[in-house]
């Protein structure tokens, strides 16, 4: 189309952003009323995979095998991260009060550096508040990822299904039809499992009414065995995870949270990276040890 | 009519295109004419199918022996994924990385697709004629069926099966098991296997049991465990304090872990009943007695856990009831299992827990379908009579002996010495490939079966105390390879060449399973006047039916008289213990071809696709080794190279390394992957139940000179957080008001 | 010091020193030209490889997903800024001895900025939609997205070579028609003749020709800024620590032009000896490269310190545990060969004997060279193996050969392509070097007319 045109409509051409030029988020812009979000209890979580291997179910993660595996090359979405305690020093490890788990993916921050740097407009804020990644225009530049704070995207170096053959038949019917199977040169990561939120909001908008906790579960929080992740929608003041976080004081809008807290009652909740002001959409609640024995 | 250019046959074009893309993406990377056996036609469909709608269908998971019941999704003729069942008492909906992968079990590259004798394809008339040929004129005393856990009608064509050859020589075997558990359970408890409520408890001190991981049902404790942590429940965050000598998954989740000398949990709980009847607490007579002389300065001395730690326990144990103590495989390991696991039991009777935490568990009306469950005494006593030439025919199905079994028991070569081996298998696995027929299973998504889980987990609710349940496997898909059979497809055609008469009225396994189950609808939940074909299509949708079970009882008549809790002896030549760990997704191996396995992280160590030794570092550092120097692992009866791995999660004592690994067989995934330390086991046994020890073997480590780079998750810096404060953050239990969070 | 230009030199012995270099040049030449062509076939080689099986197989992971391409891109737009530099600024300010050497550092302005955009292609996951980053009109209304930096670099990339194309051949004209008026016939003779759009040297002619040539330099000035800051804003624009720096566009106009400037002494040295041009690549120029090109050095290395300086007394935290891990860590050998090289070898510069000395500027050069690659390197890898999320951190990952093949075939196809255009195109601007000797022996005969008239004024009391 015209030149005049991407003028005139350059706003429609970047998805309103909900944060505006002043860094707030500017809820009247954003254009649905769904804003998906999530919420992890680090004190349930036991760091047991089963997350991450729902999610290779679900969304047709390759297994890269032990070489590509060696050189970073992992596909895993969902990744779980094994920290130590450091109260001696960094670097120090206590094993004595176990050991913390942490599930990382893709954040689908609000205010996304990965979004602005995209040179062909490849990944892009979703009205229901997810950085979507769309496959077919990625050109592989990488940028996105570099720009990640979190590291959370991953990108296919390999052709997985074609030449390297990592389902071979017939493993490979086992694959998720409702996604695609993402060939080299394409960046990839977390997407809220897009194609379980989007039939979920097609059924209740063919219902006539608004989606509730009900309707969708992510692959990963539908497996988890002590259901320590929680995912709905954040304008729903109805659903579980907005409950969880205004209970827990963290606002979406904000990258310093002033929580009202007492002694003896600190609120767990925060979201990692924050003070960068990308404003993700995950929430976790701190693990908590007792101190009694 | 309203101008629309949106005409009939431009909708009729858009729906082709949709068809289209939906039948290309939906065959990942096959085009559909390389595609076609596979694709469903969309025009023959039965009525429930809409193609790109997913149909669940009910099933049970037959990754491990907890039964959890599941969903199937399928989808245009495929199954595609496996989900938990929302109303299942043991998962809830749930499931774990294990069941998940499932499904890559049955589209497994490398399944066998044909009966083999001797490495070449047969038919199937000509596999059954030959075992009928080789049954014919050897005695019953003769034959020998080796199976991992059984339950259900698969276990009562079997004992029927064995009744016809008039052999009693059905061994069941599992490599992993908590069999000193349960015989410890029966003699304290009354039970083998009651039913534990650590949703109940306020604090949980496991000795070693993995119940988030690898212990007896694994994801339905996960269950348990997070009403145990909510801090909104009436009792309030419970507290878990976990004593191992190598850290599990359940270590890494405990508030306290306490990594105690190898084989000395028992002490360890008899010193903690002496630090509880210190701080004031009622101890019966003779369990004081028992624990007289475990004073905290000598049982901190034999355990390496210090005075204070375990006066801290005690209290905290004291102050909040009920709790719950468990026994888990790190503490049944030992010559002195046994012992450990009374020592440790007489906790929960010290503090009350038993029947409040500790709960009679139910069992089942039909004796022919409850579970028989394996273990490794029953391996030693196979592998002794085939050592002595008795068995002439073995057949084995769903085990792995010639992998798990200890080098030191020989068991490869007295397999070799009976006349004729059949292995019903789905890879060619190690035993398989010993075997002189080898036929192939069907899938546990193609097959029917019904399950009978040991560990009987209840709704919530009234009547939980008489529950048990029956879970149905049933095929969720078409099976991929014509020539393979479910086992009770197998076990009925053999049947049937001993009595034809007996059987005839059945086809198949399918015909024997729903009349059995028919002939029994009121025991099942059903009304003798319903509709057979209905009640059996609403079981089958249910998935699993509850029984009336017989409601046992739980005593606390675990005595204290007779613990002989030896001391710990130094090994001048082999001065490590070699503690082999049980990870959640590799159990003992038999899932090892299942690539998402391969690549899922080992939670504690973020290890991939090999195995390694955990040493702890200040033994590293003695012993020279930095990660990722290849090492040798010797013990009496064997050894295994492998990398190091330097874990702070270990007592300096012992060595750890992964079962499971370093298959010589059965596909592509497993073959060659890691080291296999069970063959490095020594052959040492529990004495009161002739288990074989799987802790008790010695191990040196010398380094070979050889270094390589770990192929883990976690990067250069480990599990640091490099000073960054907010990135995994933990906060003490006081700090925080948990009883009214959302 | 080697003599100077001569001022009496034939205006017609210009022209046949000059020609000469398009017909014989030394043996040295074919070895380079055959070299070159082994160096690319190697990076030819590498990226068929990588084409085929995926970016995997350079040794990428996450989080080093970027590798040595985008660090060799900076290097070869930076080579470009000299070029621009010695024409374009330099003729502005009437800085006559740059007359003699401009043509080839226009030249090499080109051909470091076709190199480039090599490394652009060859660092894209798919190469085959590149098209995307184009703001070509669609019925869809897709754009490509103008917030990326990335894509106001291909756009201040794509002007500035099509500027600096325009440029150098603008400036080739007069010299064209002087090839195509002594060529005997044959390709070049036709090829000459169409690319010298009938000069004829009028005095219409000459005047367009100063007008035009003026203001394509000036409109090149600000573009060569520009551009080299839109590459920093690749860098300071996104939010990594090490990258996220405000001094960034100075600091890599900086590199720019050091890194250009060193490349032109080598080519200098090597273009002197290989096309016999000792008449006219003198010494005296070489010097002044050589002042200029100290004189950049150590504005580099002070915007150095100034980034040192910002990032350890900020709160940024990360990214001084980059700076940090950069001095310490794995890249440490590298960061410390690049302060060497960039800042510590520059001093050889300064001793006079050194700086007419053709042997100690060819390996100084290089080593300048080495040492702003080296820089190109260490602005972009250590970011990556050193974000902000520990447990990504991964110092680890080295380039497998395959990127270290192209990086260095990229070398042999710079050479390449500027070793045929130096055979096609005189690569010393005759007409210039004869206006050059015009003034100088005007200047000459004004100063002796001085001399004269002093004596004469002496004589006349």
């Amino acid at each position: 189309m015209s030149v005049s045109n991407l003028l005139e409509n350059w706003s429609k051409f970047r998805h309103t952003h909900p944060v505006d030029d002043k860094g707030h988020p500017d809820w009247e812009a954003y254009p649905s009323d769904i804003k998906w979000a999530m919420s992890i209890d680090l004190d349930a979580c036991t760091g047991c995979n089963a997350c991450s291997v729902a999610c290779y179910a679900e969304n047709n993660l390759p297994v890269v095998g032990k070489e590509k595996y060696s050189h970073g090359q992992a596909m895993h979405w969902m990744r779980i991260e094994r920290y130590w305690d450091e109260s001696a020093g960094v670097g120090e490890f206590d094993a004595d009060k176990g050991a913390r788990f942490l599930p990382m993916m893709c954040q689908q921050c609000e205010a996304a550096p990965c979004e602005t740097v995209c040179p062909v407009g490849a990944t892009n804020h979703t009205e229901d508040g997810l950085n979507s990644q769309i496959y077919n225009r990625c050109i592989g530049s990488r940028y996105c990822s570099a720009n990640c704070p979190y590291k959370v995207r991953y990108f296919n170096w390999y052709n997985y299904p074609e030449q390297e053959k990592v389902w071979p038949e017939p493993l490979n019917q086992q694959l998720n039809p409702d996604l695609t199977v993402r060939t080299k040169g394409v960046m990839e990561k977390c997407t809220f499992c897009k194609q379980r939120t989007y039939t979920a909001r097609n059924n209740a908008k063919t219902e006539g009414r608004p989606v509730q906790d009900s309707d969708v579960q992510t692959a990963c929080q539908e497996a988890c065995p002590v259901g320590a992740i929680t995912f709905g929608n954040l304008f729903n003041p109805e659903s579980q995870v907005a409950k969880q976080w205004k209970s827990q004081q963290v606002e979406l809008t904000k990258e310093v949270q002033d929580k009202d807290e007492k002694e003896g009652n600190r609120l767990r909740g925060y979201r990692i990276l924050e003070e960068l002001r990308p404003y993700p959409s995950v929430m976790y609640l701190e693990r908590v040890r007792e101190s009694a024995v | 009519m309203t101008e629309n250019d949106f005409n009939r046959r431009d909708f009729l074009k858009v729906l082709g295109w949709g068809g289209t893309a939906v039948a290309l993406s939906g065959c990942g990377n096959t085009s559909i004419e390389d595609g076609k056996e596979t694709v469903t036609s969309y025009v023959t469909l039965p009525s429930y199918v809409i193609p790109s709608i997913s149909n669940y269908f009910n099933s049970t998971c037959a990754q491990c022996e907890a039964g959890c019941n599941i969903m199937g999704r399928v989808r245009e003729g495929r199954v595609l994924k496996a989900e938990g069942n929302p109303n299942s008492p043991i998962n809830r909906g749930r499931m774990c990385g294990l069941g998940l992968s499932g499904v890559q079990a049955h589209y497994n590259p490398d399944r066998v697709r044909q009966p083999l004798l001797k490495g070449e394809a047969i038919t199937w008339d000509k596999a059954l004629g030959v075992i009928a040929d080789k049954l014919n004129g050897v005695k019953g005393a003769e034959v020998a069926f080796l199976t991992g856990n059984m339950s259900g009608h698969v276990q009562a064509l079997l004992g029927n099966y064995m009744d016809e050859l008039g052999s009693k020589n059905h061994f069941s075997y599992e490599a992993i098991s908590p069999a000193v558990l349960r015989a410890a359970n029966k003699k304290a408890y009354g039970v083998s296997m009651p039913r534990y409520r650590i949703d109940k408890a306020r604090v949980v001190v496991s000795f070693g049991a993995d119940f988030l991981g690898a212990w007896v049902s694994p994801v339905h404790f996960s269950q348990q465990y997070a009403q145990f942590r909510k801090g909104s429940r009436p009792e309030g965050r419970g507290v878990l304090v976990q004593i191992e000598p190598k850290m599990t998954l359940t270590g890494a989740n405990a508030d306290r872990w306490i990594g105690v000398r190898p084989g000395s949990e028992g002490v360890l709980a008899l010193g903690i009943i002496n630090a509880l009847g210190k701080a004031g607490l009622a101890i019966p007579a003779d369990v004081a007695a028992a624990s007289k002389a475990y004073t905290p300065e000598r049982v901190s001395g034999e355990t390496d856990v210090t005075v204070e730690q375990i006066e801290k326990l005690a209290a905290l144990l004291k102050e909040r009831t009920p709790s719950l103590v468990l026994t888990g495989s790190a503490a049944e390991g030992y010559a002195h299992g046994s012992q450990n696991a009374a020592a440790i039991a007489l906790l929960n009777r010290v503090l009350g827990n038993i029947g409040k935490t500790v709960e009679a568990s139910a069992s089942v009306p039909f004796p022919q379908i409850a579970p028989t469950v394996g273990n490794r005494a029953s391996l030693v006593s196979l592998n002794d009579g085939l050592a002595a030439g008795k068995y002439k025919v073995v057949f084995s199905y769903g085990v792995n002996p010639v992998f798990s079994a200890p080098a030191a028991l020989k068991f490869k070569d007295n397999y070799a010495k009976a006349d004729f081996k059949v292995a019903f298998a789905q890879y060619l696995d190690e035993t398989a490939q010993a075997a002189d027929l080898v036929l192939p299973l069907e899938s546990a998504m193609e097959d029917w079966a019904t399950v009978v889980p040991e560990y009987m987990a209840a709704p919530e609710g009234a009547g939980s105390a008489g529950y048990a349940q029956m879970s149905f496997r049933q095929p969720l898909m078409d099976k991929l390879y014509p020539d393979t059979r479910g086992i009770g497809d197998i076990l009925l055609a053999l049947l049937k060449q001993r009595k034809a008469d007996k059987y005839k009225e059945f086809d198949d396994f399918y015909a024997y399973l729903r009349s059995a189950v028919l002939k029994n609808k009121v025991a099942l939940g059903g009304k003798a006047t319903d509709d057979d074909d209905v009640f059996w299509d609403e079981t089958l949708s249910k998935g699993f039916v509850p029984m009336k079970g017989i409601a046992g009882a739980v005593s606390a008549k675990a005595s204290a008289s007779d613990l002989r809790l030896p001391s710990a002896t130094a090994d001048q030549e082999y001065p490590l213990r070699l503690i082999p760990a049980v990870s959640a997704s590799m159990r003992d191996g038999r899932n090892a071809n299942e690539p998402w396995l391969q690549e899922s992280p080992d939670p504690l160590t973020t290890i991939v696709w090999d195995s390694w030794v955990e040493i702890n570092p200040k033994t590293a550092a003695k012993l020279g080794i930095v990660e990722g120097d290849i090492v040798e692992v010797t013990s009496r009866s064997g050894t295994i190279r492998t990398q190091a791995y330097l874990f702070p999660g270990i007592h300096p004592d012992a060595v750890s390394v992964p079962v499971g690994y370093g298959h010589e067989a059965m596909g592509r995934y497993a073959k060659g992957v890691g080291a296999n330390v069970f063959a490095m086991l020594d052959a040492v046994f529990d004495k009161e139940t002739g288990e074989l020890a799987l802790n008790e073997t010695g191990v040196k480590i010398s380094k070979t000179g050889q270094r390589v780079v770990i192929v883990k998750e976690e990067g250069p810096v480990g599990g640091s957080q490099a000073g960054k404060k907010k990135i995994a953050v933990q906060v003490a239990a006081d700090k925080v008001d948990l009883s009214k969070e959302v | 010091m080697g003599k100077d230009i001569r001022e009496d030199i034939a205006w017609a012995q210009i022209n046949k020193d000059v020609l000469k270099s398009l017909e014989s040049p030394r043996k040295l030449y074919w070895v380079i030209l055959l070299v070159a062509i082994a160096m690319v076939g190697v990076a030819v080689g590498c990226e068929i490889y990588q084409y085929n099986v995926g970016l995997g197989v350079g040794n990428f992971d996450n989080p080093n997903v970027w590798g040595l391409y985008i660090a060799t891109f900076i290097f070869w737009i930076g080579m470009s800024h000299s070029g621009t530099l010695l024409s374009a600024i330099l003729h502005l300010m009437h800085a006559d001895w740059r007359k003699p050497i401009y043509r080839f550092a226009e030249a090499m302005t080109t051909f470091s900025l076709m190199t480039a955009g090599l490394f652009v292609m060859v660092h894209l996951g798919r190469l085959w939609q590149v098209y995307y980053a184009l703001p070509y009109p669609s019925e869809r209304w897709v754009w490509p997205n103008f917030q990326s930096p990335l894509l106001w670099d291909a756009m201040a990339i794509f002007t500035y070579l099509s500027s600096s194309v325009l440029f150098l051949y603008i400036g080739s004209i007069p010299d064209l028609a002087i090839c195509r008026d002594n060529i005997h016939q044959g390709w070049r003779k036709k090829l000459y003749s169409i690319l010298a759009l009938g000069w004829e040297g009028t005095d219409r002619q000459w005047r367009n020709f100063r007008i035009t040539y003026l203001t394509v330099a000036c409109f090149l000035i600000p573009l060569a800024v520009s551009v080299h800051s839109i590459v920093a804003s690749d860098f300071a624009m996104s939010q990594q620590p090490g990258w996220h720096v405000t001094s960034f566009p100075p600091y890599f106009v900086a590199g720019a032009l050091y890194s250009g400037c060193a490349a032109i002494i080598t080519l200098f040295i090597i273009l002197r000896y290989v096309f016999r041009f000792e008449e006219y690549m003198t010494l005296p120029i070489l010097k002044k490269t050589v002042r200029l090109t100290f004189a950049i050095a150590m504005v580099w290395t002070y915007l150095n310190c100034i980034e040192f300086a910002a990032t350890w007394y900020s709160h940024d935290e990360a990214a001084k545990a980059v700076l940090i891990e950069k001095a310490t860590g794995r890249f440490a050998p590298f960061f410390w060969g690049m302060i060497f090289c960039g800042s510590v070898v520059p001093f050889a510069l300064m001793v006079k004997k050194w700086q007419t000395s053709i042997p100690v500027m060819f390996a100084v050069s290089l080593l300048l060279n080495l040492g702003m690659w080296l820089e190109r390197w260490m602005i972009v890898a250590p970011t990556f193996s050193h974000g902000y999320y520990p447990w990504t951190w991964d110092e680890h990952m080295w380039p497998s050969m395959v990127q270290w093949g192209i990086v260095f075939g990229s070398f042999g196809w710079f050479t390449l392509l500027f070793m045929v255009f130096c055979k096609v195109v005189p690569s010393v601007s005759m007409y210039e070097v004869k206006e050059m000797v015009y003034h100088r022996s005007l200047a000459k005969k004004k100063e002796e007319q001085a001399v004269k008239e002093e004596l004469a004024a002496k004589g006349a009391n």
